[in-house]
């Protein structure tokens, strides 16, 4: 991988872990940051559903959560390098 | 005012007291929560509770002081568990102290009705008819719309 290429942290949790079978990964997404000026969670999406029918099914789930930084976004939340971005079903604690 | 998230069960007697300290103020209200034997369809019999353990961290800080805001309180405290947890273990403490009963009251009813809906943790239920992620209910979320549409004081 060239050097300075721009990556973020992917997390996964509960149901999404399970069927990804993955629970953190460093992401590179220099390509689309170069094409874009700013890249959002709905590209990261996209880019992770390329990864194949799996992907796309889980990601693109209508109640699926997305945490920017430990907050939670839209898919329009612009993210960057170093970020963390995380993808889970809706909360069920207390 | 403070969160803790661990394995072990919850010491709800040494919280209170830590929590009301030698002067306990005028209105003290706690909330536990236990791990049920059944859920809407079928018998439980142990509960894992996954979290995101920054977050969640992050989500109770950010509740507790919105909860110290919004009803004047002189000191909270929220305790969640996570792990593997068996049938009526603690898994969720609430405390809060204000200068009155409704004030406190509102604030543990505050805490957890968001804490159910906002703070990353998710429960699998094992029982005998195998293994399952807990589905949110829209009666949390409803709950939790309370807080945001002014029905609540």
């Amino acid at each position: 991988m060239a050097s300075g290429s721009v990556s973020i942290t992917i997390k996964l949790f509960s149901a999404l872990r399970e069927a990804l079978g993955e629970s953190e990964f460093e992401l590179a997404i220099s390509d689309i940051s170069k094409a874009s000026e700013q890249v959002d969670v709905a590209a990261i999406k996209a880019l992770l559903s390329q990864r194949g029918a799996a992907w796309k099914e889980a990601l693109n789930q209508p109640n699926l959560v997305h945490a920017l930084n430990h907050k939670v976004v839209f898919t329009d939340a612009v993210v960057s390098e170093g970020d963390e971005l995380a993808f889970f079903p809706p909360m069920t604690g207390g | 005012m403070s969160v803790a998230l661990q394995t072990e069960a919850i010491d709800v007697a040494a919280e209170y007291t830590q929590l009301v300290g030698p002067r306990p103020g005028a209105a003290v209200a706690t909330f536990t929560g236990y791990v049920r034997d059944h859920s809407d369809q079928h018998a439980v019999t142990e509960l894992e509770l996954e979290h995101y353990p920054e977050m969640a961290r992050k989500v109770m800080w950010d509740l507790g002081q919105l909860a110290a805001e919004r009803f004047g309180l002189s000191n909270w405290r929220i305790v969640h568990r996570f792990g593997l947890l068996a049938v009526s273990e603690t898994i969720v403490w609430v405390g809060a102290v204000a200068d009155h009963r409704g004030e406190a009251i509102s604030a543990c009813e505050l805490i957890m009705d968001t804490l159910k809906t906002d703070a990353p943790f998710w429960k699998r239920e094992q029982g005998p008819a195998g293994e399952q992620w807990v589905a949110s209910r829209d009666s949390d979320i409803a709950r939790r719309a309370r807080w945001q549409s002014g029905e609540t004081q």
